[in-house]
């Protein structure tokens, strides 16, 4: 899996290629972890996430907590795969799919 | 065009072919006569032969919907789910779609659990396929409230899908290449203190979850229930001093795993997961250990060759590392204080012991005879010495 992010000021994307699964969910972990000082706009772009495990979800889920706190969170294009995957887990109720 | 069938308390209502103005109100008055014969509130509505359903036909859902909330709708093929989806119906009761069937042919086999086989089906996925045929009710449990632990910020492993495999049932894992805690402790015992902390560590994650109410069952009443039931086993002093201390726990809604032994915590790389997660409920912490003291103790103290059957490691392990869990969750050395919280949770896992011999016969055997009594004496004489079960 690969990371790329994009800064504008206090808005960040982060483009997502490959799989997020236990091994490279502490990847984006650290990410998460450091770069969202200062962020008040947060969009992770999964076009090109094949595949993502509970370890992947977990991420994904305390970057929404830490951006509860400090602004909005957004996931972007969410392929059908994908989209099952947070309907069933009932992520697509708690984060913000566009 | 309506009939039903029951799967141990689940009644489970068949709707077949059309239903539409002609038939509407004949088609909701024998749904009711079926729910009135049952003196339920919770049933499901199977509409995989239903091949249209028309307006005056969703009016008699909507009556339905009002006078039974918790109904669900299941196996809705692709139509009529779009039209469910479409007239609003999906966000005001859960529709379930039809299972997707996968075939097991040429798939390794993995595991073997008492309620079903673990095949791999690729690189990222695993099914579990159930061994009873009406296990969906039990696999739709544990599916929401492992979704609901995840969400919540437990780790924990979550099924992705339910499927059909041949006649049976599956639920559809990611592929865990995970060591459980047990497994640990018998390789590699020196790693005892580390596991402990992590045990506790997580432990203390969950008591500290607050779950939305009502989505969880509450343990004070479960505990209740099993005191209630023993007051006519017990002397009538002590049977009333027991339910009154399970009474005067606190109230809480924090999350209780219920089944939280060194198997159902598993370790993949640096994460570690909690498993089996269909025994989550709220309450005090106390419950939690109540149920930690048999898993460890309370099953085995006249048996000890047991724990080796269950976890793998001997007596001596075991107790030991109960022992540590309680300092570590007390954070003290103070060997009164460690008792003190070993006693309360061994009055809540004696209570839920003997009541569980008691339902099964157990003083048939000469064995079971024994831990019953052994089981009673230990619990009245907590009893005698205990005046609150909160930590």
């Amino acid at each position: 899996m690969t990371i790329q992010q994009i800064k504008e000021g206090p808005k960040l994307t982060i483009v997502i290629d490959g799989r997020l699964d236990t091994t490279s969910a502490p990847q984006l972990e650290a990410v998460v972890k450091e770069q969202l000082t200062g962020i008040d706009d947060l969009t992770f772009d999964l076009e090109k996430m094949t595949y993502i495990s509970s370890a992947g979800l977990r991420v994904l889920l305390s970057a929404q907590k830490m951006m509860n706190r400090q602004g909005a969170m957004r996931l972007t294009h969410v392929n059908e795969m994908n989209q099952e995957i947070f309907n069933v887990t009932g992520f697509s109720d708690i984060m913000t799919i566009v | 065009m309506v009939s039903s069938r029951n799967s141990g308390d689940l009644l489970t209502i068949c709707l077949e072919g059309r239903i539409d103005s002609t038939n509407a109100s004949a088609v909701e008055q024998q749904i009711r006569s079926l729910i009135a014969g049952q003196n339920i509130t919770h049933f499901l509505i199977d509409i995989q032969n239903l091949c249209y359903i028309s307006s005056a036909g969703l009016r008699i859902l909507l009556h339905l919907i009002k006078n039974y909330p918790t109904m669900q709708l299941i196996n809705a093929n692709s139509d009529i789910y779009e039209v469910l989806e479409m007239t609003g119906f999906t966000e005001i009761i859960t529709v379930r779609k039809t299972y997707r069937e996968i075939s097991i042919e040429g798939c390794e086999e993995i595991g073997r659990g008492s309620n079903g086989i673990i095949y791999r089906v690729n690189q990222d996925t695993v099914v579990k396929v159930y061994i009873h045929s009406d296990a969906l009710k039990d696999i739709l449990h544990e599916r929401e409230v492992a979704r609901l632990a995840l969400i919540l910020g437990i780790p924990t492993a979550i099924s992705y899908d339910v499927v059909r495999v041949n006649d049976h049932y599956g639920s559809v894992f990611e592929m865990l290449n995970a060591r459980s805690f047990s497994d640990i402790l018998i390789k590699e015992p020196d790693k005892i203190d580390w596991c402990v902390q992590e045990y506790v560590h997580l432990m203390k994650t969950l008591h500290s979850t607050v779950v939305p109410k009502g989505k969880l069952p509450d343990m004070k009443k479960t505990v209740l229930s099993w005191a209630s039931f023993l007051q006519e086993h017990l002397p009538q002093e002590a049977g009333q001093k027991l339910v009154r201390l399970v009474e005067e726990v606190p109230d809480s809604d924090c999350m209780l795993h219920g089944d939280y032994h060194t198997k159902n915590i598993v370790v993949q790389k640096d994460e570690i997961l909690l498993i089996d997660m269909d025994t989550l409920s709220v309450g005090h912490p106390i419950f939690e250990f109540g149920s930690i003291f048999n898993a460890f103790v309370g099953f085995h103290e006249l048996n000890q060759e047991n724990v080796k059957h269950f976890q793998g490691f001997d007596f001596d392990l075991s107790t030991r590392f109960f022992h540590k869990v309680l300092a570590a969750y007390l954070n003290t050395d103070d060997e009164q204080k460690i008792q003190s919280l070993y006693d309360k949770a061994a009055l809540i896992g004696y209570t839920r012991l003997i009541r569980r011999g008691i339902r099964r016969s157990e003083s048939k055997t000469e064995q079971g005879r024994k831990e019953l009594a052994y089981r009673t004496e230990r619990l009245l004489t907590l009893l005698s010495q205990t005046d609150t079960l909160t930590i």
